[in-house]
């Protein structure tokens, strides 16, 4: 019986043209407009210098290297730390200051200096490479009056470059999936009362439970499919990058939904209307869509809406879907997440059956 | 004529010989406002039972506890011997319920809405049946949105049918409908009737209730005010007749009132007699000898009954609709 309900569900959504088109369109009309317009911010070249000498020559040296205007320096990050940075898209460079730095100079040999640049972004790491030598030969100059001691060697790394089109795509499924999944159930359940349908399911033997369980099974096999053709859309019309694996996001993406299909249950069970229904429904979606970070990073939120912000469901979800789509990190690294949003599950569907009735 | 009941639901004589429905000081409150207030019937096996009364009497409120689809504030509801306060699920199985003005999915084809509705069921009847039984074989594939009034509740009965019930829920089924669509619906519910079914309807048109039901219950405010056969119910006015009379010559009033069960007489603007009579069978003869002794030529010469409106307005001093 659940089989064939599920099915009918299945078909009744497919058919519901109307509903589909939003479920579809609304996120990929997002997909579309930023992925044509690239709002990618312009990365000025921030450049961390690991400065393992710590002597009178690196000193001048950085203070140099801090007079050139299109470098950006941050001279604060251990190597490790600057070399994970680099790998993960956060900063364009690392230049490694060797150890021992003023005994080189003050003696025979000649001291050479580790560029590390991200290999992705050729034209970019020959500006930048030039623009170190060219600081590196006037150093020379002013030091030893033309004496080649100083140095550089450029050393290729493989990085994640995140582009704000890729930090949006997890965003754009994120809302994708929570507005359809809201704003249907609870249309759907408003007017499954409007035409008393729930009152006519309940004078036949079966189980309202089976009736509902059908009714979310149909609608997570959408948010799957939802997904995976905003995904796709990112992905091959507009070359989105995602580097971790593809598949953590379906089970998070059911996982969230069931909190998004109890939310919209809720809303459709306390509206009057259908036309209230969807009200109450944007209600509750939209001011998630624009806080919960499907645009921006949360953490560039006033810290007194942060710290709310933080507990709203699509949150964790956004977190976790970055967290594996973009730093390529399992599901099971997100326990803070998963655990918001195992929690809102569980507190969504206690209060959905508390405030459901039939009419 | 109607199959034996046992036959086609399997009673246990036992079963057979108690009413299928029975209702004990049924009471319904919404707050201060009793919806359904002390009500006590019964239904018999293979009638078809009318709740006629206003909008507001309480009659889905009163379907509806019947059916286990709302709580009795307190009372009983015995439904083919089964309290349906206490076990909703078992009666559900082996009733059919129409609910007042409710739809069926739009998006699902009216086959695919009956299959699925049937697969509740243990017991049932296939689609193609039933839709041929309600005259809508040719809609199989279209959706409820594309049917008309009158084919989305002869569909509507098509759904309360699927599990073959012995007891059917009509609630208002023919409310809103043009006469046409309206007479079409009778003959299905006449047909029902005629399988052996024991229907229960509610309506608030009195021709309605005469034209399809054995028993009537007259309710108002939450109260059965009248139970009976509708002709009984008529019968019980004091005067359900009025003979309309038109002869050659004026009639003495005098006279006429004189005749047997007249209760009063009024001249007609038109020229016309209105005989005021409490039985009709003695009135009639009576009038016809005496004018035949008068020599006088009749015209016109007919007989008003009273309908379930004047019973309704006389029990309750308003009209049936507002
Ligand atoms: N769920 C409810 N809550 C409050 N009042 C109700 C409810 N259902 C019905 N009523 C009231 O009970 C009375 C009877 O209603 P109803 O049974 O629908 O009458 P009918 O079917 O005869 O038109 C009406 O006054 C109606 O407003
Ligand atoms: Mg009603």
């Amino acid at each position: 019986m659940l089989w064939l309900l599920f099915l009918a569900n299945l078909k009744m959504v497919f058919r519901n043209r109307q509903a589909l088109l939003w479920a579809l369109f609304f996120p990929l009309v997002f997909v579309v407009v930023f992925g044509v317009f690239r709002f990618d911010r312009p990365t000025p070249v921030n450049m961390a210098v690991v400065d393992h000498a710590g002597d009178e020559v690196s000193q001048q040296l950085l203070q140099g290297l801090q007079t050139i205007e299109s470098l950006k320096l941050d001279t604060k990050r251990s190597e490790e730390e600057a070399r994970r940075a680099l790998a993960d898209g956060d900063i364009g460079y690392v230049l490694v200051i060797p150890a021992g730095l003023a005994q080189g100079v003050g003696g025979a040999g000649a001291v050479t200096l580790t560029l590390l640049v991200d290999e992705a972004q050729g034209p970019q790491n020959q500006m930048v490479r030039s623009i170190v030598e060219r600081f590196i030969d006037s150093m020379n100059l002013a030091v030893q009056g033309g004496q080649r001691l100083l140095g550089m060697e450029m050393q290729g790394v493989n990085a994640r470059r995140v582009g704000y089109f890729d930090f949006l795509l997890p965003g754009f499924i994120g809302m994708g999936v929570m507005n359809y999944a809201i704003i249907g159930m609870a249309t759907v359940i408003a007017l499954y009362r409007q035409q008393k349908i729930l009152k006519r399911i309940r004078a036949t033997p079966l189980r309202v439970t089976t009736f509902f369980s059908a009714q979310v099974l149909a609608y997570l096999v959408l948010s799957l499919v939802q997904a995976a053709i905003i995904l796709m859309a990112g992905l091959f019309l507009f070359d989105a990058k995602v580097y971790g694996n593809i598949l953590w996001l379906f089970p998070l993406v059911i996982l969230a939904n069931l909190t998004f299909l109890n939310l919209g249950f809720i809303a459709g069970s306390i509206a009057r209307s259908v036309e209230a229904a969807s009200g109450l429904g944007n209600v509750v979606a939209i001011p998630m869509m624009f806080f919960s970070g499907v645009f921006f990073p949360t953490d560039t939120l006033p810290t007194a809406l942060r710290v709310v912000v933080q507990y709203l469901p699509l949150t964790p979800l956004l977190d976790a879907l970055r967290g594996v789509m973009l730093e390529a990190r399992p599901l099971w690294e997100f326990p803070v997440a998963l655990g918001l949003l195992g929690a809102w599950v569980v507190v969504s569907g206690v209060l959905a059956v508390r405030i459901f009735r039939f009419d | 004529m109607a199959k034996p009941v046992g036959d086609r639901w399997a009673q246990t004589s036992l079963e057979a010989a108690q009413p299928i429905i029975l209702v004990e000081a049924l009471t319904k409150r919404f707050g201060a406002l009793a919806a359904v207030d002390g009500v006590s019937f019964e239904v018999r096996r293979g009638e078809v039972f009318g709740i006629l009364g206003p909008n507001g009497a309480g009659k889905t409120t009163a379907l509806e506890c019947i059916e286990g689809l709302q709580r009795p504030t307190s009372g009983r509801t015995l439904v083919l011997g089964i309290d349906t306060a206490k076990e909703p699920e078992r009666a559900k199985e082996r009733i059919g319920v129409q609910l007042q003005a409710s739809s069926y999915f739009e998006h699902l084809t009216l086959v695919e809405i009956l299959e699925l509705f049937g697969r509740m069921y243990l017991r049932r009847i296939a689609p193609k049946e039933l839709l041929a039984k309600v005259g809508l074989s040719d809609k199989a594939r279209s959706t409820v949105t594309k049917l008309s009034g009158g084919q989305k509740q002869r569909f509507s009965i098509a759904a309360t049918l699927v599990n073959d019930p012995e007891l059917v829920f009509l609630d208002e089924p023919t409310t809103g409908l043009d006469p046409q669509a309206r007479r079409n619906l009778w003959e299905l519910i006449t047909a029902l009737h005629r399988e052996g079914r024991t229907v229960v309807l509610t309506t608030h048109y009195m021709e309605e209730a005469q034209e399809l039901c054995q028993r009537v219950a007259i309710m108002d405010r939450g109260r059965i005010v009248a139970l009976d056969t509708p002709t009984r119910l008529i019968h019980r006015l004091p005067v359900p007749y009025l003979v309309r009379l038109l002869t050659s010559t004026p009639l003495p009033p005098d006279q006429l009132e004189r005749l047997e069960a007249v209760r009063s007489v009024q001249a007609g603007n038109d020229g016309y007699c209105l005989l005021a009579s409490s039985d009709a069978s003695k009135t009639l003869p009576a009038l016809l000898m005496w004018l035949n002794g008068r020599g006088a030529t009749v015209e016109h010469l007919e007989v008003i009954t009273a309908t379930l409106e004047d019973v309704f307005l006389a029990l309750t001093g308003k009209q049936l609709r507002d």
